[in-house]
């Protein structure tokens, strides 16, 4: 009798874990200090609805990026959430109705009640949300403090000041700047900053939005600037051969000073490094430009094609919720998007007010720009980075490629 | 028709559905997509030959073609006499040349992605062994940044892949010298041919057709070159080391021009199909000979 029992009990149990309903998410959280905050996310959410079971399938950053087309276009949809950022990269799938408005997750409340309503434009594609924000972070000159402090360096405020830091570093042997480029975006970030100091918000959006020429003279004091830097011999040598975390080494071992870089820095950084990075401001070049920053911020949406779309409804209520934002920003030390949930330490109340006391934001080069333009754009940066004297044919060439991209 | 005679007909009905599915299906897709404009999402349009047009004005394509002629002179002027100085080597019965053949032999072992990981560690600019060799022995000039510097990224990438396609070409060899006659080479050598006269005259026209299969292999492999490429540069700096496969999967599934990559695809194709019938060719004929 107590073997039957226990065959009935075993096959109830099974019956039970078969009825909870699959909620497949695909991610790109995959360094270590993401993913586990990410899978403990999961499980909060796992013993709040015990009715789903979710499966969170991870990929390498750069690998996800050119899978999410194939299982956005695929006939038979596979996941029912997915990673990704907002802006421009979001609404490239949002206008081929490859990805579901998800208004349904604000249902009886307004966008406004869970983030900030500056936010709301970026998430949204003809005026219909289709993006789930879930923490946003800032980019700052990340140095360290121990090496600044020990050669009696200070914040550098203006652009000489930061060029007589970098001189100071260098005369010390350290390599001022450091920065890997295998994968171009992290020049993209230096064209970004470079670009927003010396011609504003307003000309770097029409820019990344293929309005403006490459060749634009305006466009030439950008990389102007960043060649007083290049034949200085500021930036790491052979960057090329980096990624962007082996770039992030020579920092964390002393041997170079600063990288400019978003706050995920400290996602990768060892632990005995960890306190000693902080950031300030990029300098100011021309003080009648407002101060501009960039602030990319990191969500969720739901593909057209989702099998349970229901559940990804749920699951995106809860990852909007003041309880998973807060856990979420709290391990990574990132900003989180919901208003109610307050910075998770000093640093990340830092770079709060830094975005607070600025005049505007951008997203990110490539997530601002067409992905074919921001492809070609990226690697022409590193092209300049390695022949600075070539800016001009390069520029050229970028100016052909923006006309034939755009004119589709 | 008897069963004799439709037995292989059956045996073989299997793999030619396989192989009708997934190689000749996509064959024939990938040139009708090289006619497209497709973003691989929204709807084909067809354009004719602007995709092949737009590849002749194409500088990176161009660049990346070039890369792969080098790759393709380096694996047939390197991999083909020292895989075959290898293989002479390695036929004399000297001791341990079990043991030095299994080593020479062990990177054909591993995948090009393996070897691609390795070899971006040795070639690490400061920490790599190749590096640090030099600087250990007082010739700094010679540490170089091997896999950032435009000018010397693709021969980089080369001799990575010669690891393994030098050992591929000497086991083709080591092969091809089981069936060279030992009463021919003992016939010369009592008439007084010398070593290299024995090689020149009577091994090498032996191994006629292991050299003209190692070649066309290493043309063929030089060809669809890619997985050291992507995992060693990604094609970088500035599609630098770029090779036509590389350039194939950067515009078709990073730059979302479906179209554009097949057309690539096709042009790739028809070169390797160049090489691969004039193979054929050479094969037939021999057999006609014979």
């Amino acid at each position: 009798m107590r073997r039957y029992f226990l065959i009935l009990l075993a096959l109830l149990m099974s019956l039970t874990t078969l009825a909870k309903e699959k909620i497949i998410v695909n991610s790109y959280m995959s360094d270590p200090a993401p993913r586990k905050a990410f899978a403990e996310l999961v499980d909060i959410f796992m013993q709040k609805y015990p009715e789903y079971e979710v499966i969170i399938n991870t990929f390498a950053h750069e690998d996800f990026k050119t899978l999410l087309r194939t299982w956005l276009a695929a006939p038979k949809g596979t996941a029912d959430v997915v990673t990704w950022f907002a802006g421009e990269r979001m609404r490239y799938f949002a206008q081929m109705g490859l990805i579901a408005s998800i208004e349904e997750v604000f249902a009886g409340q307004k966008w406004e009640d869970y983030f900030p309503a500056s936010f709301k434009s970026t998430c949204s594609y003809n005026d219909k949300i289709y993006f789930v924000p879930q923490s946003w972070y800032w980019w700052g000159v990340y140095y360290r403090k121990s090496v600044f402090e020990k050669l009696g360096i200070k914040e550098p405020k203006s652009w000489d000041e930061f060029l007589n830091v970098c001189e100071i570093l260098k005369k010390n042997g350290i390599t001022p700047i450091a920065i890997g480029t295998k994968f171009p975006w992290t020049a993209a970030g230096w064209f970004d900053i470079l670009n927003l100091r010396i011609n504003g918000l307003e000309y770097h959006i029409k820019l990344t939005a293929g309005e403006v020429p490459y060749n634009d003279p305006k466009l030439m004091k950008v990389f102007e600037y960043w060649k007083q830097l290049i034949d200085k011999g500021y930036f790491l040598a052979n960057h090329a051969a980096y990624e962007w975390q082996e770039g992030a080494t020579f920092l964390f071992r002393g041997q170079a000073a600063m990288y400019y870089m978003g706050q995920f820095i400290k996602d990768v950084a060892p632990a005995e490094v960890k306190d000693d990075l902080d950031f300030f401001r990029f300098p100011i070049i021309d003080s009648a430009v407002g101060l501009y920053e960039e602030t990319p911020i990191d969500g969720f949406m739901i593909p057209a094609n989702a099998p349970n779309k229901k559940g990804a409804i749920v699951f995106l209520k809860f990852i909007a919720s003041k309880e998973a934002q807060e856990k979420f920003a709290k391990d990574l030390g990132r900003l989180a998007a919901n208003v109610q949930v307050t910075p998770p330490d000093e640093h990340a109340n830092k770079g709060l007010a830094m975005i607070v006391a600025s005049s505007g934001v951008a997203q990110f080069y490539d997530r601002d720009t067409n992905p074919e333009m921001a492809e070609v754009g990226m690697n022409a940066f590193i092209e300049f980075m390695q022949n600075p004297t070539r800016i001009t044919s390069i520029l050229n060439r970028l100016e052909q490629e923006r006309k034939r991209i755009y004119s589709k | 028709m008897n069963r004799s005679k439709l037995t292989p007909y059956l045996f073989l009905a299997g793999p030619l559905c396989m192989y009708s599915v997934w190689v000749i299906f996509p064959i024939i897709q990938t040139f009708i997509v090289s006619f497209m404009k497709w973003d691989g999402m929204t709807k084909m349009k067809f354009v004719g030959l602007e995709n092949f047009k737009r590849l002749i004005t194409d500088n990176y394509f161009g660049l990346s073609l070039m890369n792969n002629i080098k790759w393709m002179i380096g694996f047939v002027v390197l991999s083909i006499p020292i895989g075959l100085a290898l293989a002479m080597l390695m036929d004399q019965k000297f001791a341990g040349h079990k043991i030095y053949k299994s080593l020479v032999y062990l990177p054909m072992a591993l995948s090009f992605v393996v070897i691609g990981q390795i070899w971006s560690w040795v070639l690490e600019p400061t920490g790599g062994v190749v590096n640090t060799f030099f600087r250990s022995i007082g010739l700094e000039q010679f540490a170089k940044p091997w896999l950032s510097d435009p000018k010397i990224v693709t021969y980089s990438l080369i001799a990575a892949a010669l690891w393994r396609q030098i050992p591929y070409a000497m086991v083709l060899f080591l092969a091809g010298l089981k069936n060279v006659s030992k009463e021919l080479i003992e016939a010369a050598t009592v008439d007084g041919a010398t070593a290299i006269q024995r090689f020149w005259y009577v091994i090498l026209p032996a191994l006629r057709p292991a050299v003209i299969i190692a070649t066309t292999v290493n043309i063929i492999d030089s060809l669809r070159a890619f997985d050291i490429v992507f995992v060693m540069t990604r094609g970088g700096p500035f599609y630098s080391s770029s090779v036509m496969a590389n350039y194939m999967y950067v515009q078709a599934f990073h730059n979302y021009r479906m179209g554009y990559g097949a057309s690539i695809a096709v042009v790739q194709f028809g070169i390797t199909l160049g090489f691969i019938i004039s193979y054929l060719l050479n094969v037939l004929k021999k057999e006609e000979r014979e």
